[in-house]
């Protein structure tokens, strides 16, 4: 008795007066990662501007490491993954688009009315322009992310993008690549972002999220320009057989690779945030409409009614509202619409609004590249990244540890301000649906990232 | 100097700060008697708790007596987060369960006994590590009662006492969490909610010794409504969201669930006793976390967080071993169910069904003065994924308390 007495004033001294809350704290019993059946030894993300880190329409270097290439490899880092090489950019925060414009932030803007309000503005007057022409090629540090801007399925065995006299160029890509802006003599031939993949070793293992710009360029010209991959064709025209080229090169040297499918872009913020009937009348303007459009058998009533737009395949005048389902792209000139009638009396140019038969054409195409890129991933054994279910998920809108997540322009937490590319929190969720296939299909154990750990858009 | 130290931690959050550790946000650190016998006791009177545990069975005491206690409260919360597999943790601070009873009757062996009870039966205060995944759930959550209950008791017969006490419970309430807006530097919006709440109610208790070596109780406390009439919500966010977040007022209830004991000791002999209480709490009462702030905007609206508790019961027991008649040597343990449904396990009331033990020693140093010692420890394992906020993880909380209180009877 007088034992146990001891032992248990023991305890009670211990824990009122020697106490150290190390022994009472629960021990960490985390479940053990594990690369499961890939090899991380050399990583690469292939892409376009949504691998590269591309945002707040711009390349800048925050962006850059906060890109979805980057946030999946952090992660994969955990399993065996090497240092990430990104080709960056010199300035944390300027970048520059492909017009030499600085990337946006949100900020103050005085509208045609007067009116101030919160809105997307350029942070610098001028873009990060000798960026472009700067080459950051080291043979030391092969780049871990071949996220390239503008980048398309079509183009990974191109020699025509990395050529700076050719019409394809792409500036993105020459900083990076391996010719340095020299015309390669040893070659013959400027190389391509395959080549520059390829060069001096394979990888052990890549992730393939292509095939946005493939499409995008069509649907942000308002289906006017810049047509979309065709389906078939060699490698280098046709969507197909450029995936085939580049997945037989993976599979003849064991490479395993994780591919992402599409999402539907015409669902994202540039196309949605716009609504269709958001022309707002009071009485006087809508007796003026109906004076003007009455002859053509259109009225207006008091309170929202269609835009009106430019449509040659509506009668006699080419002009008719829109009907619901119809977008009218972020591009659009929106102090003309405020202020000057753009719209209604004069109705928004085919370059800003997609109608219903081209977003069909559109929304073909991509599920027709999706069945191709899901094939592949049968085929080849790659792990398929759903990102069209993700997006799907993100246009429903879904609560994250206790954050709402939506395609809401500005507020929605995941869409960078050129509403089409992720900011970096988007691309957190968007590397966990890539994290969430490879574990899948390699028998992995890689851990999600934490999507609150990176950032979502600053507010002045 | 470490001495020093944790003497100085234990002044400072001295009747501050409560830690909720036992099922939802109740605390049972009444007695130490109690605590050393598995939290059970409430048909054994002993001292002046009494008072707060059945205020029946007051009437088998013959004496005036004063009970000051404390129970410093470590506790420690991790959050394993399932799908980043990390690994965050609570520095809530030290929680002091207090109470203080005094007892009285005007002659010896009166019928009549009355008194007064202050105690802390309900309470918590949780606070997780910076920047935890969290983080715009909760942050920190102080949520503190004091219940002050006079108290009468009357023996109605030679083994039946009745008892019956009006509860006044003053509390506060604050709560903390971040705000997913950031500002040009990338830091996060803050919101805090802190108020002073009130509620009453009463508890009531009947006691019966058919026998010398059984007795039973039976005892009710109410439900208590905590008002927060005059919430105070203060909001830190980017300039261009400041209208959007106005600052203001804001109001608010939490209950305090009934709780109904009963409770059985048998004492064979003077040297042994057995206890067994059987709790039903009546957790059902909390349903709703409601905030109603007096100016609503596009991204602050009134909030109605569904709870949905459980009424649960929990069943206590322990002995008490007394080896010479100053001695007093107890253990004793439990299960509580867990009143919170899947689906709503919250990072303020990490809650899961508990298993727990505890020890106690009793010494009287002469008839008048004697001190009551308790160890009370835990571990609790609850993994849940939040249907309102999508946390998904494991809670493992360890909890810890080293009880102490004096009493002095005339």
């Amino acid at each position: 008795m007088v034992k146990r007495n001891s032992f248990f004033k023991q305890i009670v001294f211990v824990c009122l007066f020697g106490f150290t809350l190390t022994s009472c704290k629960p021990k960490e019993n985390l479940l053990p990662n594990s690369p499961g059946e890939i090899n991380l030894q050399q990583f690469v993300a292939i892409g376009d501007g949504q691998t590269a880190g591309y945002m707040d329409d711009a390349l800048y270097l925050y962006g850059q490491q906060n890109s979805f290439g980057s946030i999946l490899q952090t992660q994969l880092q955990l399993v065996g993954a090497g240092e990430i090489y990104n080709p960056l950019m010199g300035n944390a925060n300027i970048g520059t688009n492909s017009s030499l414009l600085s990337k946006l932030i949100l900020g103050y803007k005085t509208d045609c009315l007067g009116a101030t309000g919160l809105s997307p503005v350029r942070f610098a007057q001028q873009g990060e322009v000798g960026a472009l022409t700067t080459s950051v090629y080291s043979s030391q540090n092969k780049f871990t992310n071949f996220g390239i801007p503008g980048f398309r399925m079509i183009d990974i065995s191109s020699s025509q993008i990395g050529n700076p006299n050719d019409q394809k160029y792409n500036p993105y890509f020459g900083r990076m690549s391996k010719d340095q802006f020299t015309w390669p003599v040893w070659s013959g031939d400027w190389s391509s972002v395959q080549e520059n993949i390829f060069d001096g070793g394979y990888p052990t293992f890549c992730s393939i999220y292509l095939g946005i710009e493939d499409v995008l360029p069509y649907a942000r010209s308002g289906a006017t320009q810049n047509p979309m991959s065709p389906l078939a064709g060699f490698p280098g025209i046709g969507f197909e057989e450029s995936l085939t080229q580049l997945c037989e090169q993976l599979n003849s040297q064991n490479v395993k690779a994780v591919v992402g499918t599409i999402p539907d872009i015409t669902k994202m913020p540039y196309f949605t945030t716009i609504p269709y009937n958001g022309l707002n009348l009071d009485a006087e303007k809508a007796a003026s409409l109906n004076q003007i459009y009455g002859p053509l058998g259109f009225s207006f009533i008091v309170g929202p009614n269609s835009f009106m737009i430019e449509d040659p395949a509506a009668g006699a005048f080419g002009v008719r509202p829109m009907v619901e389902g119809e977008l009218i792209l972020l591009s659009v000139p929106l102090d003309s619409m405020k202020c000057h009638q753009y719209g209604s009396v004069y109705p928004l140019r085919d370059e800003f609004v997609l109608t219903l038969a081209e977003l069909q054409v559109i929304r073909n195409q991509i599920l027709a590249y999706n069945q191709v890129i899901r094939q592949h991933s049968n085929l080849y054994g790659f792990a398929l990244a759903e990102t069209a279910d993700f997006y799907a998920k993100l246009n429903d809108g879904f609560v994250y540890n206790g954050v709402s997540m939506s395609s809401k322009f500005v507020s929605g937490g995941a869409y960078s301000l050129d509403g089409i590319h992720l900011n970096p929190r988007g691309n957190a969720l968007l590397a966990n649906v890539f994290i969430s296939a490879i574990n899948k299909t390699y028998k992995s154990s890689i851990p999600f990232a934490n999507a609150l750990f990176y950032s979502s858009t600053y507010f002045p | 100097m470490k001495r020093i130290y944790l003497g100085a931690l234990f002044l400072l959050h001295f009747v501050c700060n409560n830690y909720g550790f036992s099922q939802g946000f109740q605390v049972n650190f009444l007695s130490q008697r109690q605590q050393g016998m598995g939290l059970a006791g409430s048909a054994a009177p002993y001292d002046a708790s009494a008072l707060f545990c059945n205020p029946g069975s007051t009437v088998f005491l013959d004496e005036n007596n004063l009970v000051v206690g404390v129970t410093p409260v470590f506790g420690n919360v991790m959050f394993v987060d399932s799908s980043t597999q990390t690994a965050y943790r609570s520095n809530s601070p030290v929680g002091t369960p207090f109470s203080m009873y005094a007892m009285f009757q005007l002659k010896p062996a009166a019928k009549l006994k009355f008194g007064l009870s202050i105690n802390t039966p309900f309470g918590s205060t949780i606070q997780y590590e910076d920047n935890w995944i969290g983080r715009f759930a909760l942050t920190r959550l102080e949520l503190k009662a004091i219940f002050i209950q006079p108290t009468f008791a009357y023996r109605i017969a030679d083994h039946i006492g009745i008892g019956g006490g009006f509860v006044i419970s003053k509390g506060k309430v604050n709560l903390q969490k971040d705000i997913p807006v950031q500002d040009s530097s990338g830091t996060y919006g803050h919101a805090e909610l802190a108020g002073k709440a009130i509620g009453f109610g009463y508890n009531l208790g009947i006691y019966f010794n058919p026998s010398k070596q059984l007795s039973v109780g039976l005892s009710y406390r109410s439900k208590i409504n905590m008002n927060l009439p005059n919430g105070e919500a203060t909001f830190t966010v980017p300039n261009a969201l400041a209208a959007n977040f106005p600052n203001g007022g804001f109001t608010g209830s939490l209950p305090l669930p009934s709780v109904t004991t009963l409770g059985f000791a048998y004492h064979p002999c003077s040297a042994f006793t057995v206890v067994l209480d059987i709790n039903r709490v009546g957790w059902k009462a909390y349903d709703t976390l409601a905030f109603d702030y007096a100016t609503n905007t596009s991204s602050l609206s009134d909030t109605k967080s569904p709870r949905l508790y459980k009424s649960i019961f929990a069943f206590r027991s322990g002995v008490e071993i007394k080896p010479c008649k100053s001695l007093a040597l107890r253990i004793g343990g439990g299960y509580g169910f867990c009143p919170v449904p899947n689906g709503y396990v919250t990072p303020e009331t990490p809650d899961g069904n508990r298993i727990y033990g505890t020890l106690g020693i009793g010494y009287s140093f002469c008839e008048k003065f004697c001190i009551d010692a308790s160890f009370y420890y835990t571990k609790i394992t609850r993994s849940d994924t939040n249907l309102e906020t999508n946390l998904s993880g494991t809670y493992t909380t360890i909890a810890l308390a080293p009880g102490l209180s004096i009493s002095y009877k005339w």
